[in-house]
């Protein structure tokens, strides 16, 4: 162990430096940064998209896009905002923490790590580039149903391609976290003991592990279809177009916790820093997270109640989704007695918590509510839906991502931000993000359907007011990116703890974090 | 280092027998299509069995049509609606009339609703278990023979059958310029 030590110092005496550097770079700490600065510019592309969809849809009528560009734009923001933004946050994320949280020198698989960052940019760009196609980019929306995406234009391989690139660099990158988390702890650091943000991670990479090859599968058949000929969807063929909704809601349902779980890891680890107290049920927070993931493989079809299932089936899938709310009513509760009693301060990171909190279980009370299958027929691919899965995965995941790098960031840089401007831009992104996404829920009700540029005249007040708010949420994050920019020009002056409640071993460490992380591993009891 | 790499191994396995159990997917759902009757799969070879009886049952079928894809043909059935009585065989017919100026094959693809009963709609002849080569302007009439089962649940209402045409003439001409 100490020969492979002094050689990793060695390889620190003698990196690269300037562009090679990040190219070539194996250590965690480059790429968790490379993850979470290529996931900005993601949020901001997928976000502009998202303004030109809110552009549209400020007045009934065609304004600025063609149908066919809208329903593009539609389709590439999530794209872009799931695979592009959320996910590599979290896997950056993963990066910096990770081996800091469990007492190791790096990831299990230093080179690896570097090709599942490296395969991100080739990928989107060449999704990306389809939007330059003559018959432009992927239109069907971001779940590719067929017949509608067989019968796209050219850009169907290459988004196909670009998502067999994303998920093998998941794939990888999950199998890299899994290899990390279950060898490389420090002598002393018991399952049970590791920190929660590390749990919710290998569960998540367990999610990726079970549902990415899926997603591939899926993709694969649509093109096998499309060019070669077979027909698993094609009914002409005798194939079945609802087949591959089966196929992608089994993926897609495990996705949408990718999405969550390494934020509740974030949420459970801010909150007992700013409420100075433990987390409450650490060990019933590690089952919820546990069972959460394991109902996520039995509930897909309640994303199509409206494809014609059997009662049963209907009844199945309905009360395997209202369970659901069980283990994550208990971490709601968790995290409510985590503060109760407690010295609670609000600093940035722990108003960002908070507000994660309250909006996020908002959405969860929508997802109950399109639970209920008689309900669905009328809410189902309305904007109600829209509203639901942005309240959990705006003020829910981007949150706890925003929070996560407020409360880490002078371990990071060892440099502190500014606390008033932090505090402004939680506040304008808190309010706007509920500006944009809670009319969204009385368009939905009245019928308005999504995906679509031109709506009836009633819709009209709710979605100028969703509009606002859309471009003032837009706005607040260039705030944050000034924030981050500012506090990288500040001089080093956060201290090793830089936070009075914080717990963990990153914070043993000296800020900002050496460039390998624990070269001696730490004794935990 | 040993412990990771077998970590990687199980991990690997684990990629490859998810990526497998997403196509295998495929099979367990036409199975599952046919216990539970979902979708109104209905019988994709001739019924040939002869142990249905008549009974003094009757139920009505209708007759629809459907065409994919705006393909250029006339397809309706002749009658719309006939009340039958269980557990004899009965005939009728769609018309295709190819409205294009070039030789078109053709494929029909079956389904009765509800689903639940399609189990039962037994098909003893039926233009949909081939497929059909129909020349410019020509108008063919395609033959159907089914029967009701003596299984159908009482009390149950209307039989709807539907056939929907998919033009696909570009895939058989690929495949015979293959050849």
């Amino acid at each position: 162990m100490s020969t492979n030590i002094d050689h990793l110092k060695e390889e620190h005496h003698h990196q690269p430096s300037g562009l090679m550097r990040w190219i070539t770079t194996t250590n965690h700490k480059d790429i968790g940064s490379l993850y979470l600065w290529f996931s900005l510019l993601m949020f901001f592309i997928g976000g502009f998209m998202a303004l030109i969809i809110r552009a549209e849809l400020f007045q009934p009528g065609l304004q600025f896009v063609i149908p066919g560009f809208f329903n593009q734009m539609t389709t590439m923001h999530a794209l872009i905002m799931i695979f592009g933004a959320l996910m590599p946050a979290f896997v950056g994320l993963a990066n910096w923490q990770l081996p800091m949280m469990i007492g190791a020198p790096d990831m299990a698989l230093p080179r690896l790590n570097n090709w599942s960052f490296w395969i991100l940019p080739f990928a989107f760009t060449m999704l990306l580039s389809t939007l330059f196609f003559q018959s432009g980019g992927p239109a069907a929306g971001w779940t590719l149903y067929p017949p509608l995406s067989l019968q796209g234009g050219n850009s169907m391989p290459f988004v196909i391609f670009s998502l067999h690139l994303l998920g093998a660099s998941s794939i990888l990158g999950a199998i890299n976290v899994i290899a990390t988390i279950l060898n490389m702890r420090a002598p002393g650091m018991t399952l049970m003991k590791m920190p929660i943000f590390v749990w919710t991670w290998l569960i998540t990479a367990f999610l990726l592990i079970a549902s990415m090859p899926v997603l591939a599968g899926a993709i694969t058949m649509l093109l096998t279809d499309r060019f070669y000929g077979t027909s698993f969807f094609t009914a002409a063929g005798g194939g079945d177009p609802v087949l591959f909704q089966h196929i992608f809601w089994f993926f897609g349902h495990p996705e949408v916790y990718i999405l969550i779980l390494p934020a509740f890891g974030i949420v459970s680890t801010i909150i007992p820093a700013f409420a100075r107290k433990k987390l409450f049920g650490y060990d019933s927070m590690v089952y919820a997270t546990a069972s959460i993931a394991l109902l996520s493989f039995i509930v897909w079809a309640h994303h199509m109640f409206t494809v014609g299932m059997p009662l049963a089936g209907e009844i199945f899938f309905m009360f395997t989704t209202m369970l659901i709310a069980v283990p994550t009513g208990v971490k709601v509760f968790n995290w409510v007695a985590t503060m109760w009693k407690g010295s609670m301060t609000f600093e940035t990171p722990m108003l960002f918590s908070l507000a994660f909190i309250i909006l996020f279980t908002i959405g969860g009370f929508s997802g109950l509510m399109l639970a209920i299958t008689p309900a669905d027929f009328q809410y189902h691919d309305t904007y109600f839906v829209v509203a639901h899965f942005h309240y959990v995965l705006v003020p829910g995941a981007v949150f706890a991502v925003i929070a996560a790098v407020y409360y880490w960031l002078p371990k990071w840089t060892g440099k502190m931000y500014n606390e008033t401007l932090g505090k402004v831009h939680f506040w304008m992104t808190t309010v706007f993000v509920n500006i944009t996404f809670f009319p969204m829920h009385f368009v939905g009700l009245a019928g308005m359907p999504r995906r679509i540029p031109d709506y009836a005249v009633q819709f009209t007040d709710f979605n100028m007011i969703a509009s606002v708010g859309a471009f003032g949420f837009g706005l607040s994050q260039l705030l944050f990116v000034y924030i981050l920019l500012s506090t990288l020009k500040q001089p080093v002056t956060a201290a090793d703890k830089s936070w009075e409640g914080a717990e963990g071993l990153e914070w043993t460490l000296p800020s900002p974090a050496p460039y390998h992380s624990f070269d001696t591993p730490p004794k935990v009891d | 280092m040993k412990g990771t790499n077998s970590t990687i191994l199980k991990l690997s396995l684990v990629v490859v027998a998810m990526y497998g159990f997403s196509y295998a997917l495929v099979p367990i759902y036409d199975t599952f299509c046919e216990i539970t009757g979902l979708n109104g799969k209905t019988n994709s070879v001739a019924y040939t069995g002869n142990d249905i009886k008549k009974d003094n049952r009757f139920v009505t079928v209708k007759f629809i049509s459907n065409v994919a894809n705006s393909a250029p043909v006339y397809f309706e059935p002749v009658v719309t609606e006939m009340t039958v009585q269980v557990g004899k065989p009965y005939n009728t017919h769609y018309v295709m009339k190819n409205n294009s100026g070039r030789q078109l094959h053709t494929t029909a693809s079956p389904s009765v609703t509800p689903g639940k009963l399609a189990d039962h709609f037994k098909k003893i002849e039926c233009f949909c278990f081939e497929q059909q080569t129909i020349k410019p302007g020509e108008r063919v009439d395609l033959g159907i023979q089914f029967v009701i089962d003596n299984d159908l649940p009482n009390n149950v209402g209307d039989i709807v059958l539907s056939y929907t045409m998919f033009d696909i003439t570009d895939k058989v001409v690929n495949e015979m310029s293959k050849l």
